[in-house]
């Protein structure tokens, strides 16, 4: 369970602080052509690489996030179906 | 045959099989609204994923981000900033939204608002102003469909025609097949447009300059300023940072709440699709850095194109690839084109329908799908008329549609995650927020630039909107317990939200 919230947090982290170093003024270091990585400006490398990060990241979250509904199939069990019949009332 | 006949005839192939797709994948789709705005529900991974990935890379991607990098340099870099972190929250909202999707039948962006804010004014205003903001969208899809096919016949096909024939076909699988269609010829489109995008990103620099690496440094040496962000103006005077990081900012915010984009949500087969797509997006963003190694390639040319926009046809003409590859190319610009148009029309009708007309009328099942047929039909032909007219300035009302489409955001996150929001408090918001965007866009367009900071209209819109909302609904008597409780938990006490 902890697990679980400690990789939503470093994904939401992850995502921030994408967020603060893409824009001014956490982008400002990384703004410059060289050295050319892989053959691209140095900015633009650092851009491809969070948006590439990111996805893996992403996938890191996916894994736990299915580990932990797998992982709780009773309770999932019973919030779904019969049990717990408030549903229904249209807004 | 002379080569423009050729590529011509390359063309009408590539549009025959989508057509052909499109028309084929409506046969298994059911006649109901459900089925035809929500694909009946059930998208696997692979649809999803070129769904989602070929519908935000429109024309836009496609030929503006090379316009971009070539004329206005690495400003065309927040093209590639925004869409990983648009997407992420996705992976919460999305599952969150697609569970109030099944449980009360949504299909719209605008019922799950109405859903928890009732109010007959919010359906109607959300509906007026996704419409106003898909027109411009539409044209600029067409115009791109267009200017590509004009250029690569050495204008004997021109871009009315050219449109008119594109958008005929699409016209044509979307009133029959619905959702079902797009999401098939998406598949198809999506993956032929990264084919292309990436072979030609990579084999234009080192045909003119012997590789990425070469032309990267001779562009440093000649025009060090298109490598250093936030790059330029489209009048060629250095961009702010303000102006480029808002740009972020209110693409970011955006990208998720076009209602073409968040219907997804409801056209998903299960959760699990809808969080494997999210995954996979920043996959598919990646297909921008080619994009942009096409439009650097143009940068140290002699000779320029009419319009930074016709970068891509003009390079590849100008490059003297065989006839094959030119045809391919252009198939591949027209992909990017009519995925994002047919969606666009497809969402435009549904929800001019939905939540336009359906508040206020009831209709028959048969005879909301046949009104959703007319309205595809009405907003082409609106579009189309725009497109006409080749000096519209499109991409500036474009930025302007983003402005007042990421308005939505702070209803939509209120709706689902509020619960002291009100009806008031989310109908004054989003006046205000539209209001203040519409403002400072208009004046702008005037000459007055009062826009603080060089700040996108949309952000200096939501600034105003938030606390209005918040405001508001504090002042405002709180929502029923139990029917907020339905919109924050939609899936009773084993939701993702703990």
């Amino acid at each position: 369970m902890n697990r679980v919230k400690l990789v939503r947090a470093a994904t939401t982290i992850y995502f921030v602080l994408f967020l603060v170093f893409v824009t001014w003024p956490g982008f400002v270091p990384f703004n410059r052509p060289l050295p050319l990585v892989l053959g691209l400006p140095f900015n633009m490398a650092a851009i491809g690489l969070w948006v590439g990060l990111g996805a893996v990241v992403l996938f890191v979250l996916d894994r736990s996030e299915e580990r932990n509904r797998a992982g709780r199939p009773a309770e999932d069990a019973r919030g779904r179906p019969g049990r717990d019949s408030r549903a229904g009332g249209a807004g | 045959m002379e080569r423009w006949q050729l590529i011509a005839a390359l063309i009408l192939v590539y549009l025959a099989v989508t057509l052909g797709i499109g028309l084929m994948a409506g046969r298994r789709a059911s006649r109901s609204v459900t089925g035809y705005v929500a694909g009946d529900r059930r998208f696997g991974l692979l649809v999803m994923y070129f769904v989602t990935g070929a519908t935000v890379f429109s024309a836009f991607a496609f030929l503006g981000g090379p316009g971009w990098a070539y004329s206005r340099g690495a400003a065309a870099f927040y093209i590639l900033s925004y869409g990983a972190l648009g997407i992420a929250p996705w992976y919460f909202i999305g599952p969150h939204a697609a569970a109030l999707g099944r449980r009360f039948g949504y299909v719209t962006q605008a019922q799950l608002l109405v859903g928890r804010f009732p109010s007959r004014f919010l359906s109607a205003l959300m509906a007026a102003l996704s419409v106003a903001a898909f027109v411009p969208y539409v044209t600029l899809q067409m115009q791109g469909a267009g200017i590509v096919i004009e250029a690569v016949t050495d204008g004997h096909v021109p871009l009315a025609v050219g449109a008119a024939i594109a958008y005929g076909i699409v016209a044509l699988y979307v009133l029959t097949s619905g959702v079902a269609a797009v999401g098939w010829t998406n598949t198809f489109q999506g993956i032929f447009m990264v084919a292309i995008a990436w072979s030609l990103g990579i084999y234009l620099p080192f045909r003119l300059y012997g590789g990425v690496g070469e032309m990267f440094e001779r562009i440093l040496a000649e025009r060090p300023e298109m490598l250093s962000v936030p790059g330029l103006t489209a009048a060629g005077d250095p961009w702010s940072w303000g102006g480029y990081s808002s740009a972020i900012l209110v693409s970011a915010i955006g990208l998720m709440m076009w209602p073409h984009l968040f219907m997804k949500a409801f056209t998903a087969r299960d959760d699990r699709t809808l969080r494997r797509t999210v995954v996979l997006f920043p996959t598919f963003q990646l297909f921008l850095i080619p994009v942009f190694l096409i439009g650097f390639a143009g940068v140290l040319l002699p000779e320029s194109p009419p319009n930074a926009d016709f970068i891509l046809p003009f390079l590849i003409l100008r490059s003297e690839l065989p006839v094959l590859v030119v045809g391919l190319f252009c198939a591949g610009a027209l992909s990017a084109s009519m995925s994002t148009g047919d969606a666009l029309l497809h969402a435009a009708a549904s929800v001019t329908v939905e939540d336009g007309i359906g508040p206020f009328r009831r209709l028959s099942d048969a005879g909301q799908r046949r009104l959703m047929q007319v309205l595809v039909l009405v907003v082409g032909v609106v579009a189309y008329w725009f497109a006409l007219d080749e000096d519209s300035s499109l991409v500036v009302l474009l930025l302007t549609a983003y402005g007042i489409i990421c308005q939505f955001a702070p209803p939509i996150c209120a709706a689902l995650f509020w619960r002291r929001a009100t009806t008031p408090g989310i109908v004054a918001g989003l006046v205000a927020g539209s209001a203040t965007a519409v403002f400072f866009f208009t004046t702008g367009y005037l000459g007055m630039e009062l826009r603080p900071l060089d700040l996108h209209e949309g952000i200096l819109g939501l600034m105003v909107h938030i606390p209005v909302l918040v405001g508001v609904s504090l002042a405002t008597r709180p929502q029923d317990r139990d029917h907020t409780e339905a919109f924050l938990n939609p899936r009773g006490s084993s939701g993702t939200h703990d």
